[in-house]
């Protein structure tokens, strides 16, 4: 594969599945040059991962993948080194917030999501965004029933906190 | 709220996309990150074999241009080498690795604690290897004829050595740990 085919597939992928990147860029970074960071360690991986991509899942599944993999062990690197990283780090943003106005039900999801830990924060993207318990098994190389586990387990505490945020008239 | 409604909340934003990407500063992050293509094990494998094959091929010449005793300075660069071609070793047995792991989130975790579990052996190998080398120079400076007080600061420079790459050592120890104790969490339910 040449560079320029690997950057037209890249821009594609880009344009087709950034809302998923964005959604996870979300879930485990809160402040902007966080999510400007995590955004590029992504697409980096993405970038990357072009020449070994065959076509067994989906570009969206392998998207999904790649972006979680990296956010998940992003996290653990991240806080150590946040404070050197924005001294000299000082690069190009790339990531600008659009002006969309902002939905409270969506800010308190993203903060219920951000109260996970990181493996329970992936399996609510993924159940939110629809996959099966067969994919979400395959993406994270654990068994359905423990999937399922965990699925029910996340499902019942984001109801419980959902009830709370009901009673103070959100 | 039931967990249909969480859902609608969710699938809210596919509606409109809450960031902007800057596409150029993003093509240019790629193209440098893209350069960096060594990472630090690497670079760390590349170093070791480096000096030790380099100090150690320099210290062979040395002795060879010398005459008179010069076991001490025989057994350093024999040591330095043997040191840089276990380093070498050690690497094609890991490149070869590479690509025995899956791409699940698991598979990507634990090729990511084999290669900290590399990083760790690495470093505490070469911590164990200063002090053979620190034994073998102060011998050959003290057998020389050298001043006490050279073969004390080498001592110290030693002593330094240790420290920092006891540090090095117990910095990936605990990168370890973490990914670990990520992948524990992974397992249970």
């Amino acid at each position: 594969m040449t560079e320029s085919e690997q950057n037209h597939t890249f821009n594609l992928w880009l344009r087709q599945h950034k809302v998923q990147i964005f959604k996870i860029v979300r879930a485990y970074a809160s402040t902007e040059m966080d999510q400007d960071d995590l955004f590029q360690e992504i697409t980096i991986q993405v970038w990357h991962s072009i020449p070994a991509f065959r076509e067994a899942s989906s570009v969206n599944t392998w998207i999904y993948r790649i972006a979680l993999n990296t956010a998940i062990k992003w996290v653990g690197k991240e806080h150590k080194h946040s404070e050197r990283r924005e001294s000299l780090d000082n690069v190009q943003v790339i990531l600008q917030e659009a002006k969309v106005p902002p939905d409270e039900r969506l800010t308190w999801l993203y903060e219920e999501i951000h109260k996970l830990d990181e493996i329970d924060r992936s399996l609510t993207l993924l159940l939110l965004d629809g996959f099966s318990y067969k994919e979400m098994a395959t993406m994270l190389g654990i068994t359905e029933s423990n999937v399922g586990v965990k699925i029910n387990r996340i499902k019942k505490q984001l109801i419980a906190r959902s009830k709370q945020l009901n009673t103070y008239g959100i | 709220m039931e967990f249909d409604e969480l859902q609608k909340i969710w699938d809210s934003q596919n509606q409109q996309a809450m960031y902007r990407i800057n596409e150029d500063a993003l093509h240019n992050r790629i193209h440098t990150k893209k350069q960096k293509a060594s990472r630090i094990t690497a670079i760390s494998e590349g170093l070791l074999i480096g000096v030790n094959a380099g100090a150690g091929c320099f210290v062979l010449a040395l002795a060879g241009s010398k005459s008179g005793s010069t076991l001490f300075m025989n057994l350093l660069a024999g040591w330095m080498l043997v040191t840089a071609v276990a380093v070498l070793v050690s690497r094609i047995r890991r490149l070869r690795r590479e690509n025995r792991f899956d791409r699940s989130l698991f598979g990507e975790l634990d090729h990511a604690i084999a290669m900290a579990t590399y990083q760790v052996r690495l470093s505490q190998l070469m911590r164990w290897n200063n002090l053979p080398i620190a034994l073998l120079v102060v011998s050959g400076v003290w057998s020389g004829g050298q001043s006490l007080y050279l073969a004390l600061a080498l001592v110290v420079f030693f002593i330094l050595v240790n420290f920092a790459t006891g540090w090095e050592h117990r910095f990936y120890i605990a990168r370890k740990l973490e990914l670990e104790t990520l992948q524990k969490k992974l397992q249970q339910g």
